[in-house]
């Protein structure tokens, strides 16, 4: 056993020193090489005893209004917002979210509505629960394809906390409803300090976890627009098991039949495939001028778009070629 | 329900409602007045010196009232061999290996004060792998193993990463393997996987002001607990006590000794203080206990008939950093490595290798169900190969009466018939050669043994006792999580003595203090030895009961029996009801005898004999042998490689079914954990850093309630064994076994490829169709250069 501190029996030594012994966490540990009287002596994220939701000053508030969540964020370095937790909690467990204050959104009645728009769209308010969106009659008549893929999140007890905004907001390149809001063209209505902007979601995700919002902009609801009413289809989705799992690779193919074969309008998007969700027009063009008789080529588009990664969930490999097998089995299911 | 035909029927789980209706209490549930909590400081090198461990600041921290490390407690445990100590002291061997620990007012006071306990690292190469750890001049993970106490039966060789060795020669094996008409070669591989229970690990513990030592923790075998911490803290056996409340799952990740030798040491150091240490989902992954990796290579020589002639089995068993227990899955799967199958010349060699990687312990099947991957693969191809149906081929091969096992013990008649089970789940998913094969849809089988792996002395006692209203009490010291040994108790001395089950409870919650001895719940023992030692205590309740009253009713104790509740003479059609017996006699005239009747009884399997240290040649090495074998029926995808399994069908041979509601149960629980271990699960850990990758459920996957096959069917034979209650033999590991082979085998039948490394994941199969795909090409554009060729000539 070496003597403490600045003992110099071993100076010089080249030795790890370390205190992150609590997190054997991948990407999560740091060490360095120093010299051995040094102690590094930062506190590590991730770790098991430092796991839960232990800070002793969170701020947990709750408020009724849009303007009131705002402005408590406003006030406050460390807030986000918070709708079921379902991702953020977890993420505050491993420690990889450390928030001073969490902004509960789901009192707000506004919040909550589901309600269709004087445009003939559909606006689905951010604390809105799946398990309500996806029962929804306007859902099921003019958007099924939002009902088809938020049928395969987690599990039923899951989604009665889960929220679209939630997944759309947390960026997961595997969030499945974010490839139905994209093949929909959904509009997300956001507010600020600053005011109220509407971005399309095609222009929302920039990488994993990472949005257009800006620092405390709060999701107010998502808009389904009326032009977008009437697409069928299926979300086809890999996982490792059957119930229960994040997806391994999901694609959507949605159809709108028009008069003649030809003017059928056609959605392809993609999920856990690249660092966003994301749509592949080109395949979709392929399809409207061709029609289903191009399905090849519109999977080796889709196939070229995609650029994913590999994980323990799969190889980048395999993740491409799945990619072009769903795409030729959603075109070939709706004829 | 009827007393007298209690065996046999659907007797509902005795400690049912209490689980059903949440009354029933586990270690976590439990409260202690002043509790304090645990975090363990814990390595984030897979391999490295420990150069200082300084405690000084976390143990100045407001609410911290004991600090450990290795420096106090350099103590030695281990089941077998004790190669582990109570915290890492001059070296760390895995991620997760336990530095020191604090104990505090608070969960959170606890965490930050582990965060500020320095330690000095100095990393050393880390060896994964069993090639590495075998290699000449590897990094040695434990180099004091040659001074390491270790029971007679256990062979680790000092100097190396061995920490045991049993070798299997019987026969000779290098002529026979000349002499056979066809040799196959092949290399198994199974990954570490995690028992992933329930209820995670979970003690508790105290040390009052006199010195005493009592703990309460989530565990397989509380008096094994208690031996082992006794041993390591050189405490009187007395003075440990050791309580098990009911346990939410272990599948033997909860055999041995755990977590409780880290509760103790705090406890130690803040006398008269409860101290709970109870890991979360993330450490129980890595920092627990996991299954064993296996590499198997194996080489079968084949007569012209079929019949195997030569058998060789190489396994170097990845047993991670302590073998503390699974030198003991080495030796199990060493003297079972033929299987279920007769091998007259056998060269065997099973072999635990150390690594940086999570320690390697018991997991239901102990051993078998990964060498059953290897080997029922390997039959099968030998089989197809030969142009043989994979069920004959076995017919011919496997073990019966008459025939020796690897170890040279002769079966019996009553030693239980794989053939039986053969046929039945041939039958059931439809495997006649002559079956309509349909592209992608696939049909195989495996088959399954095991033996109870445990010392030759392991055993198992019982106290019976009335209540005065003539409830009769069974005191046990097995424990029940889920297998139902409270209710086959209860079952066994309803038959034995002729009383309704419901006048009986069993209390299954042993406390060391009070509870009789029991050596662990594994090794699918507990129906069996605790069921014949309530036999035997009931034989002598029974006798206690009519010696007594045959003075009362002045008739021979020959002439009396035990019916519905009552001791009955049946010639005269007098009779004395219990409720007038238990607790003594009292004649009309005031005088009594008798007196409060109990019985103590114990069982202990009889003549077991040592193997031959070089040869592993031995008359009757093990208890009982349980037979069995499932077969599958699956679908494969071909674009995307996902197996569906459809159907499945098991049938064992267990002597006696005893409740065939909890034995279904049991079967439908192990098809469907041989459904994860064969087709998702693996703990993935860095080769870099010895990071377990997906220690959480986000990214480890066992089976969800989607995964269950639509069909499946279980069949028993009851081939009475000799020596257990009322013929029933163990069947709790064996319903998983071969589950993962016979998925395996139905998969090359689907569409003829073979996967030889567990798990049988979705891109493996998708890889594999595509490899095949392309030989196929190579080959035809081999065949039409040919062809060209040719025609150029022409
Ligand atoms: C067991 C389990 C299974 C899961 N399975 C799936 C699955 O199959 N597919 C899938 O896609 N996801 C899955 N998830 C992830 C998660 O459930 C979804 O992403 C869910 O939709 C998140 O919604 P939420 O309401 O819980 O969001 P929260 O966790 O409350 O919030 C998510 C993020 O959005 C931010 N945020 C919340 N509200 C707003 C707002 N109004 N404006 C701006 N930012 C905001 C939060 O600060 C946080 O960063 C699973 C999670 C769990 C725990």
């Amino acid at each position: 056993m070496k003597a403490e501190a600045d003992g110099d029996d071993d100076a010089g030594a080249e030795i790890l020193v370390s205190t992150e012994h609590l997190a054997p966490f991948p990407g999560l540990g740091r060490e360095t090489r120093i010299k051995s009287q040094c102690t590094w002596n930062v506190a590590p994220r991730g770790g098991a005893g430092k796991r839960g939701l232990m800070r002793s000053d969170l701020d947990y508030v709750v408020p009724s209004t849009v303007e009131e969540a705002v402005a408590l964020q406003a006030g406050s370095s460390g807030a986000v917002y918070l709708l079921g937790g379902t991702d953020l909690l977890p993420q505050m467990r491993a420690g990889r979210k450390d928030p001073g204050r969490l902004i509960d959104l789901k009192r707000i009645p506004l919040l909550r509505e589901v309600r269709e728009t004087e445009g003939g769209g559909l606006s689905i308010g951010a604390a809105a629960v799946m398990a309500d969106v996806e029962i929804h009659p306007v859902v099921l008549a003019r958007y099924p394809l939002l009902a088809e893929c938020v049928k395969t999140v987690g599990a039923w007890p899951l989604r009665q906390r889960a929220t679209l905004a939630g997944n759309v907001c947390n960026a997961s390149p595997a969030a499945d409803t974010a490839v139905a809001l994209l093949a929909l063209d959904a509009t997300l209505n956001l507010v600020s300090a600053q005011g109220r902007r509407s971005i399309p979601v095609s222009a929302f995700f920039r990488g994993p976890g990472q949005t257009a919002l800006r620092p405390g902009e709060l999701m107010t609801d998502v808009i389904l627009p009326a032009a977008s009413a009437g697409f069928t289809g299926s979300y086809l989705r890999l996982s490792r098991r059957k119930g229960m799992d994040l997806a391994t690779v999901g694609v959507l193919v949605g159809k709108r039949n028009g008069k003649l074969t030809l003017a059928a309008r056609w959605r392809i998007a993609l999920a856990a495939v690249a660092p966003t969700p994301l749509r592949v027009p080109d395949a979709e063009q392929v399809l409207e001028a061709k029609g289903s008789i191009a399905v090849w080529e519109a999977a080796e588009l889709a196939v070229a778009a995609c650029r994913p990664i590999t994980d323990l969930r799969g190889s980048a490999e395999y993740r491409r070629d799945m990619v072009g097998v769903l795409v030729r089995r959603g075109v070939v299911g709706l004829g | 329900m009827s007393a007298a035909r209690v065996v046999g029927q659907d007797v509902p789980r005795v400690d049912g409602l209490e689980k059903v209706t949440g009354a029933a209490k586990y270690t976590a549930d439990l409260k202690f007045p002043r509790l304090l909590h645990v975090a363990v400081v814990r390595s984030p090198h897979p391999h490295a010196r420990v150069r200082d461990v300084r405690t000084g600041k976390a143990a100045r921290l407001l609410g911290v009232r004991a600090v450990a490390s290795g420096r106090d407690f350099p103590l030695h445990t281990g089941i077998y061999l004790k190669d582990q100590t109570v915290f890492a002291t001059d070296r760390v061997r895995f991620v997760g290996d336990p530095v020191a620990a604090v104990a505090a007012e608070t969960p959170e006071a606890a965490a930050e004060a582990a965060l500020q306990v320095e330690v000095d690292y100095e990393p050393l190469p880390p060896i994964f792998d069993v090639e590495e750890g075998m290699a000449e001049g590897a990094p040695l993970v434990h180099p004091d193993l040659g001074r390491y106490e270790v029971v007679s039966w256990i062979q680790p060789k000092a100097g190396t990463n061995v920490c045991n060795h049993l070798k299997i020669r019987k026969g000779d094996y290098e002529k026979a393997l000349k002499g056979s008409w066809r040799v196959f070669e092949n290399v198994f591989k199974v990954p570490q996987v995690q028992h992933v229970p329930l209820e995670p690990h979970v003690s508790v513990a105290r040390v009052d002001l006199a010195g005493k030592v009592e703990v309460h923790t989530s565990a397989q075998s509380p008096f094994t607990v208690r031996h082992l911490l006794s041993v390591c803290f050189g405490l009187p056996h007395g003075d440990v006590r050791v309580h098990v409340p009911y346990v939410g799952g272990g599948f033997g990740g909860k055999a041995g000794i755990n977590l409780e030798p880290i509760a103790v040491a705090l406890a130690m150091r803040c006398r008269g203080r409860w101290v709970r240490l109870m890991v979360d989902r993330h450490e129980e992954f890595y920092a627990t206990v996991v299954r064993q990796g296996l590499t198997a290579t194996l080489v079968t020589g084949v007569d012209r008939s079929g019949k195997v002639q030569a058998q060789k089995m190489h396994y170097l068993w990845n047993c991670g950093a302590y073998g503390g227990y699974g030198v003991n899955i080495v030796r199990a799967a060493g003297y079972t490595c033929g299987g279920a199958y007769e091998f007259p010349n056998v060269w065997g060699d099973s072999i635990g290798v150390y690594t940086n990687r999570p320690v390697g312990s018991a997991y239901r099947g102990f051993g078998m169900q990964e060498i059953h991957w290897a080997l029922e693969q390997q039959m099968d191809e030998v089989a197809l190969e030969l142009g043989m149906d994979p069920v004959e081929f076995r017919l011919l091969n496997c073990l019966g009466a008459g025939k020796a096992t690897v170890t040279g013990q002769v079966l019996d008649e009553q030693s239980g018939r794989v053939d039986l089970c053969i046929r039945k789940v041939a039958g059931e998913i439809g495997l006649e050669a002559a079956r309509e094969k349909r592209p992608y849809h696939g049909k195989g089988i495996a088959c399954a043994v095991k033996a109870p792996a445990m010392p030759n002395d392991a055993a198992s006692s019982v106290v019976l006792k009335f209540a005065e209203d003539a409830t009769l009490e069974i005191l046990i010291s097995g424990i029940d999580y889920g297998q139902g040994l409270m209710t086959v108790a209860a079952q066994f001395a309803a038959e034995a003595l002729d009383i309704p089950v419901e006048t009986i409870r069993v209390k299954g919650c042993p406390d060391t203090d009070l509870s009789p001895y029991d050596w662990q719940t594994v090794a699918s023992r507990q129906t069996w030895a605790t069921g014949n030692a309530v036999l035997r205590a009931a034989s002598e309740i029974r006798r206690k009961l009519t010696e007594t009253s045959a003075e009362v009713l002045g008739v021979p104790v020959a002439e009396l029996t035990l019916r519905s509740g009552h001791v009955v003479h049946e010639a005269t059609g007098r009779s004395i009801p219990l409720t007038r017996l238990v607790m003594g006699y009292q004649f009309p005239d005031g005088h009594a005898i008798g007196g409060p009747v109990v019985a103590a009884s114990s069982y202990l399997p009889e003549g077991l004999l040592f193997l031959d240290p070089e040869t592993s040649q031995s008359a009757k090495p093990v208890a009982k042998w349980t037979f069995g074998a499932q077969a599958v029926e699956i679908s494969v995808d071909p674009e995307t490689g996902q197996v569906t399994v459809e159907k499945v069908a098991a049938c064992y041979d267990v002597g006696r079914v005893v409740n065939p509601g909890l034995i279904r149960g049991q079967t439908y629980g192990g098809i469907v954990q041989g459904i994860g271990t064969g087709t998702m699960e693996e703990l993935v850990v860095d080769t870099k850093t010895g990071r377990a990758l997906n220690a959480s459920l986000m990214d480890y996957k066992i089976p969800s309630t989607e995964d269950v096959p639509a069909v499946m069917t279980v069949d028993f034979i009851e081939t009475p064994q000799k020596d257990g209650p009322m013929g029933a033999r163990g069947i709790g590991e064996h319903t998983m076994i071969p589950t993962p082979a016979a998925i395996a085998n139905a998969l090359y039948d689907a569409c003829g490829i073979r996967i030889h490394e567990l798990p049988i994941t979705a891109e493996k199969v998708w890889r594999a169709l595509r490899e095949r795909e392309k030989a196929r090409e190579e080959a035809a554009r081999e065949a039409g250069a040919a062809i060209a060729g040719a025609g150029v000539g022409v």
